[in-house]
């Protein structure tokens, strides 16, 4: 079995097996309430998880994205306080802004040949700043948290039935992703940038233009998430989703896309965040102190990367055990052949001497 | 590890958290949600409440920290929401982000009280210090001690929270009224000590008349006095904090910080636990305004900090 499904056999068994001992211990669990609102904060993180999947796959990193929801809610807040602009007109405006820092991250990863690393913690940095700078102030040059009223706006925090939209546009978003990956050749393009560089660029791929547009593509999944955390809210605070980037790591890793490139897929990324979103859950559910839940996770990943590491060995074990066995019996009937030669030959020469 | 023996923890486990489950099933269940458990604070909010609900009859409390991240305030109160707690008991980290969770568990017939920060939705009462009253006064009392006239620095909270922010208000209202004095300058510590010390060091440095300082939390107070003491400045610099915790009601006998705004937070935290049972006990769901309870602050100095008792401090 591939390494891929088996691991995702396991989380989804996991996943499943965690559900029942919760829903088990704690019966409030099971209520449509309790899972609706699990799956609305799993969303959340979600959204902004598939753009950093794909950040991955190109061997990059994106540090910048829990800056970017702060920016992004910034700028709604500006627009809903001092502009008579209506929300549908200004949000697609303002889920530019994730776009527009990720052609910054981009220039400077790709111009300057810089660590994606050091581009983007350096952006957190500055746009963490810029939120604070552009945070709609009082009278008394305060920062205060306006509280939105727009019915537009909020409709975003809302529910279809009982299922929030932003689980509906996560399922979307992640649907379109996957087949963006997999079906088209920008998406091909993408693995082949994070698995080998050079040899996607020898082969006439512009990875350039798959960097520009995953960082680009990252920044707007965070935009697009901030928008439904301040509605949501109610809210937007300039400290918004800053230190959220440890969780969207961390649901990608755990949902199989390693750090080194080329690999990982968005069920992965779906299958981590709602592991994710459950053992949050289950903690605030059976009492536990939430200083465990950092603890939790930390552990989680590590289990989840030893134990792809050792499966990963495991496998090229069994595949170098049976290019041996292959050589071996190759060399066999090599072996075989060559000395059926050398007897033709010998006889051969037999006849000619 | 076998798997009966699996089974056999899980059972264990279950079976107690069962247990806990139907102890608290038999009577309310009351949630209390700090910004963060780390305070002096919001820990003696917390044991003034605990200790007015073992008084009612051993009524059981859970505490969960929040971590100071409204993010995470905001999901622990949907979950006490599922869980169907009668009762919720929070600080809100910030007032309009919390406005829509508090609305919510209203609307679902769980009544809450606030502490210290009132949220925009109407809910059943707020419990406050009165962070612009008592800002006031420290304003007026730290000017009294440096005689009317001088330069004095804020030490800040982070922007956007709330009570800090009101604090400093009431402050700069006060001062304003007296043109000698002068503010040289206000900076973010983060209710931080160890900020607050590196901050009063770089103030100490750029004034080299620096009179008074006001912190808007007793722990940056401390920090403060630390930074004051170790630059030979501490008795030229009255230093204000706002709270009244225990340790820094110690200094202030010892003369290292000025003053603080005290307020009883064990009687805080009782009287938001004595009410949260009246209103279960009354049954009443739904109110059309909420109730400020205002607990009034002592300006605590080192002429009457005797006069708080040894078993009301924190």
């Amino acid at each position: 079995m591939p390494i891929a499904t088996l691991r995702r056999m396991i989380l989804i068994g996991l996943l499943l097996a965690i559900g029942a001992v919760l829903s088990f211990l704690n019966p409030s669990f099971l209520k449509l309430d309790n899972l609706m609102t699990l799956l609305q904060e799993a969303s959340q993180t979600g959204i902004v998880a598939i753009g950093f999947t794909l950040v991955l796959i190109t061997a990059g990193i994106d540090m910048s994205i829990g800056a970017v929801i702060a920016v992004t809610a910034m700028v709604c807040v500006n627009f809903l306080s001092y502009t008579p602009i209506p929300a549908f007109l200004f949000i697609p405006l303002s889920l530019l802004t994730g776009c527009l820092v990720g052609l910054f991250n981009g220039y400077f990863i790709t111009h300057f040949k810089l660590p994606e690393f050091i581009v983007t913690l350096a952006s957190r940095g500055i746009l963490a700043g810029i939120a604070l700078i552009i945070a709609v102030k009082d009278s008394d040059g305060f920062v205060s948290n306006v509280y939105i009223q727009d019915p537009v706006y909020l409709s975003f925090g809302g529910t279809v039935g009982p299922v929030y939209i932003v689980t509906i546009v996560f399922i979307v978003l992640a649907f379109l992703t996957q087949f963006f990956l997999k079906r088209t050749r920008a998406g091909t393009n993408i693995y082949a940038t994070g698995a080998n560089p050079a040899a996607a660029r020898l082969s006439g791929i512009n990875t350039d233009r798959s960097i520009y547009g995953v960082y680009m593509f990252s920044g707007f999944c965070a935009s697009l998430a901030a928008i439904f955390i301040s509605a949501r809210m109610m809210t937007a605070m300039p400290e918004f989703g800053l230190g959220s980037e440890m969780d969207v790591i961390a649901s990608v890793v755990i949902g199989g896309t390693p750090f080194t490139g080329g690999v990982g897929d968005i069920w992965g990324t779906v299958i981590g965040t709602l592991f994710l979103a459950l053992i949050k859950n289950g903690i605030l559910k059976l009492g536990i102190s939430p200083y465990v839940q950092p603890i939790a996770i930390g552990g989680i990943i590590v289990v989840v990367v030893m134990f792809d590491v050792w499966y990963k060995a495991f496998a090229e074990g069994i595949a170098k055990r049976s290019a041996y066995r292959r050589k071996q019996s190759g060399e066999a009937a090599a072996a075989v052949a060559a000395e059926a030669d050398a007897v033709a030959g010998g006889d051969g020469k037999g006849e000619r001497s | 590890m076998s798997k009966t023996k699996i089974l056999a923890i899980l059972i264990a486990i279950s079976v107690l958290v069962s247990g806990a489950n139907l102890a608290a099933q038999s009577v309310y269940k009351i949630g209390y949600l700090p910004s963060t458990l780390g305070q002096a604070a919001t820990k003696a909010w917390g044991v003034g409440i605990d200790n007015a609900l073992k008084a009612a009859g051993n009524i059981p409390l859970q505490s969960v920290d929040a971590m100071m991240k409204a993010e995470t305030q905001v999901s622990m109160m949907d979950d006490f929401i599922n869980q169907g707690f009668d009762f919720i008991i929070l600080q809100p980290i910030d007032a309009a982000a919390l406005t829509a969770s508090v609305k919510k568990a209203e609307s679902k017939g769980i009544p809450v009280i606030t502490l210290n920060t009132d949220t925009l939705a109407p809910h059943f009462a707020c419990v406050s210090m009165d962070d612009y009253g008592a800002g006031y006064k420290v304003g007026e009392a730290m000017a009294k001690q440096i005689g009317g006239k001088g330069n004095v620095a804020i030490i800040q909270s982070p922007p956007g929270a709330i009570a800090g922010v009101d604090r400093e208000k009431g402050f700069r209202a006060a001062i304003a009224k007296i043109p000698a004095i002068k503010i040289v300058g206000a900076q973010n510590a983060e209710w931080n000590k160890d900020k607050a010390l590196a901050l009063m060091n770089a103030f100490l440095q750029a004034n080299k008349q620096l009179d008074g300082v006001f912190a808007v939390n007793d722990n940056m107070a401390e920090g403060a006095a630390i930074a004051a003491e170790a630059a030979g400045r501490l008795k030229d610099v009255k230093i204000w904090g706002f709270n009244g915790q225990l340790s820094t009601l110690l200094q202030i006998e010892q003369g290292k910080v000025a003053g603080t705004a005290y307020t009883n937070a064990y009687e805080q935290g009782a009287t938001a636990a004595r009410m949260a049972l009246d209103v279960l006990r009354s049954g009443t769901k739904t109110f059309a305004k909420t109730q400020v309870i205002t607990v009034p602050p002592f300006m605590a100095t080192i002429e009457n900090v005797g006069q708080i008792p040894a078993n009301i401090r924190w």
